[in-house]
């Protein structure tokens, strides 16, 4: 019998299921699952039980913390499809300011309706055990594809750790850091081969930070690369403010930098 | 009193539901349900700098994100006073266009066609009708392969920048390109076919009809506002003060309208608006299946966005074309930072899409504005639903709620865009 899989999404902009629907043998590989809920393509209802559940999106109310709970009680595996659902992504950014205060400034008097049941965004896993993360905005679908694989096989996810700036070098680009151009390709976890860079735009680290990222010296290498601290946290925040981990150890790496620097 | 509601409509993108009362065979109540979650992009582009809010607006929608893009590049670059070059100019224009191919293939053949047979998804069509899913497929795959070439992936485009792009495209990449944007007209035209086949119902809708026009061009990237009821024409800058935004019950996206009307944007709209600029082999095949403007019919969109795929391919074709002919630069030139508000437009699959944005002298972004096409569509669509289903409500419960998600799917809705 085929597992059963769920694809559901939080807040996002759907990016990552377009990009499934995009790529014919990523619905080949789909295939291999009974895809009992996909509510972006087809009609019907979530099913009762199901083994594999794919998230896209970031939580942002209390619902989705509820469906959330749901969810991982019911799969026996749960993938966080993009940046949204892997570091909260861009829906992320709004973290930096008062929840309040942001929906009022959009929706003025209406913002008290639309902002019941309201959250600060973040993560998926910041809420329940994450077994699977395909980070990036938005997804590579070839990676879509070997994870389910590994999860099809019960095997455990081996997240890239190294940093993105080796992938650029294999990829022969031209460092931007030389021309004074900030670039995260220092920091940010690896496995896009450097797609942006390749093209022609500097990374902004939407596949999340790399474990094995040392981001004090980075910051320190930004500073004397007229990056200050501030700019350098500005962009690391496009994609990873909601990233707790990543803006503590931002802000204790951009005192070590300030004294570095003096 | 009976509640028919109909819970998080399918394919569509995003989430919505319509919650209807029916009492003996009366629709007392009906409205749609915006529940997808805010973004408050608005709010999130405030403090980011003016060469960051366009990779960030982007995000707003995964289906058209080139159209964010492009749009809010336009916006910022008005702010700031930059003048792209010719070649820029055409390049968006080819991506902007280009993406016609993707989001009208999906939302013919992936969100509406399961209607028109009786199925709950595009699935099952591999086998009953192999050649409609191979077709859907290749104006898909093309839509996407275009996009990629010029803006580096099919979502969220990397190569768009302030002042223009990246990176530039091959001439031999554009005549490939080219060549097979001319196949695709085939393709295009049998879906003209089959969708005017099988209109299903006649409702016309009684908002007015608003556009982007220009005199020479299928506006895409340019033009002007266009009503066709009331007749005017202005400045993509006077959106603001065109378009009323209002808060609603039930909705996380605002609703719109135009003295203190509803107005409908999209293809329907465009096709009539624009109709002289479409390129005569499209109107060709629009008058084989009997249409032609002023057509009001909602369950003509469909065949409308069949019509402009045969406009896009065959445009974009013999832009691609030019493209790889001339020469130019699309490198952006040396440009001064300056505080400013700058407005931009542009038609999205959807209908019409405005970004505004204000800039400070240091170059921080101080105020940003969206206005989606289903952001201004869903007022007028409610007031579709109101008139339509009292004529539909007689068949049943379940033929009822299939009348009403296909009136939803005509308008193409996008929820994510919507509220943002």
């Amino acid at each position: 019998m085929r597992p059963t899989a769920v694809i559901l999404s939080l807040a996002s902009d759907y990016g990552c299921q377009v990009q499934i629907s995009n790529f014919p043998e990523i619905l080949e590989m789909l295939s291999t699952f009974d895809l009992g809920y996909w509510q972006f393509v087809s009609s019907g209802d979530m099913p009762d039980a199901y083994e594999v559940a794919l998230i896209e999106g970031a939580v942002t109310t209390d619902e989705h913390v509820e469906l959330l709970e749901k969810v991982r009680a019911t799969a026996s595996c749960v993938i966080a499809l993009g940046a949204c659902a892997a570091t909260g992504g861009i829906p992320g950014l709004a973290i930096a300011g008062p929840v309040r205060g942001q929906l009022k400034e959009v929706y003025g008097s209406g913002e008290k309706k639309v902002g019941a049941g309201a959250r600060k965004p973040a993560p998926i896993s910041d809420y329940i055990t994450v077994d699977f993360t395909i980070p990036g905005c938005p997804i590579d679908p070839a990676e879509l594809s070997r994870v389910l694989q590994r999860a099809i096989r019960a095997l455990v996810d081996t997240p890239q750790r190294q940093s993105m700036c080796g992938e650029c070098k294999i990829a022969e680009n031209m460092c931007f850091w030389l021309a004074g151009t900030p670039c995260l390709g220092m920091i940010a976890r690896s496995g896009c081969n450097a797609t942006c860079v390749s093209r022609g735009r500097p990374c902004t680290a939407c596949r999340g930070i790399a474990q094995d990222a040392n981001i004090e010296s980075a910051y320190a290498f930004a500073a004397q690369n007229k990056c200050d601290a501030d700019q350098f946290e500005s962009l690391i925040k496009i994609y990873n403010a909601a990233n707790e981990q990543a803006t503590q150890k931002a802000v204790t790496s951009k005192k070590t930098a300030q004294e570095v620097v003096s | 009193m009976t509640k028919l509601n109909i819970h998080h409509i399918a394919r569509i993108e995003g989430h919505g539901n319509v919650a209807i009362d029916v009492k003996d065979n009366e629709v007392k109540d009906i409205f749609m349900e915006i529940i997808e979650p805010t973004r408050v992009f608005e709010a999130m582009m405030r403090g980011r700098r003016f060469d960051e809010v366009s990779h960030i607006s982007s995000r707003i929608c995964g289906i058209c994100s080139p159209n964010h893009f492009v749009t809010n590049l336009i916006a910022v670059e008005d702010a700031l006073g930059i003048k792209v070059s010719e070649r820029t100019k055409k390049l968006r224009q080819l991506l902007v266009h280009g993406s016609y191919l993707q989001n009208h293939a999906s939302a013919l053949y992936i969100f509406a066609a399961p209607d028109f047979v009786g199925l709950p998804s595009f699935v099952p069509l591999a086998e009953s009708a192999p050649e409609i899913v191979r077709r859907a497929l290749r104006l898909k795959k093309l839509g996407n392969d275009l996009c990629t070439l010029i803006g580096g992936r099919p979502v969220h485009p990397i190569t768009p920048t302030v002042g223009g792009f990246t990176d530039d495209v091959s001439a031999e990449a554009l005549r490939h390109l080219s060549e097979q944007l001319f196949e695709a007209v085939a393709d295009a035209a049998a879906t003209v076919e089959l969708f005017g086949e099988i209109v299903p119902q006649h409702f016309d809708t009684q908002g007015e009809l608003v556009a982007l026009h220009e005199i020479d061009l299928y506006a895409t990237v340019s033009g002007q506002i266009t009503a066709l009821d009331a007749g005017w024409s202005k400045p993509v800058s006077e959106y603001p003060n065109i378009i009323k935004e209002k808060v609603v019950e039930h909705s996380n996206s605002k609703h719109s309208f135009i003295d203190g009307k509803t107005f409908m944007t999209g293809p329907l709209a465009r096709v009539n608006v624009s109709w002289d600029q479409l390129l005569p082999s499209a109107r060709v095949v629009a008058s084989k299946i009997g249409l032609r403007p002023v057509n009001r019919n909602i369950f003509s969109a469909h065949a409308c966005r069949a019509i402009e795929l045969v406009d896009a391919a065959e445009r974009c074709a013999t832009l691609a074309d030019e493209l790889s002919l001339e020469s130019g630069s699309v490198a952006p030139k040396p440009f001064k930072v300056k505080a400013g508000t700058g407005y931009g437009a542009s038609e999205a699959p959807r209908g019409t899409l405005y970004h505004s944005v204000t800039i400070d002298s240091d170059g921080m972004v101080t105020a940003a504005d969206v206005v989606t096409p289903t952001a201004q569509n869903l007022a007028n669509l409610a007031l579709d639903l109101q008139r339509f289903s009292p004529t539909v409500v007689e068949k049943g419960e379940d033929e009822f709620k299939k009348s009403v998600e296909m009136l939803v799917r005509c308008y193409d809705p996008c929820m994510s865009c919507a509220v943002h």
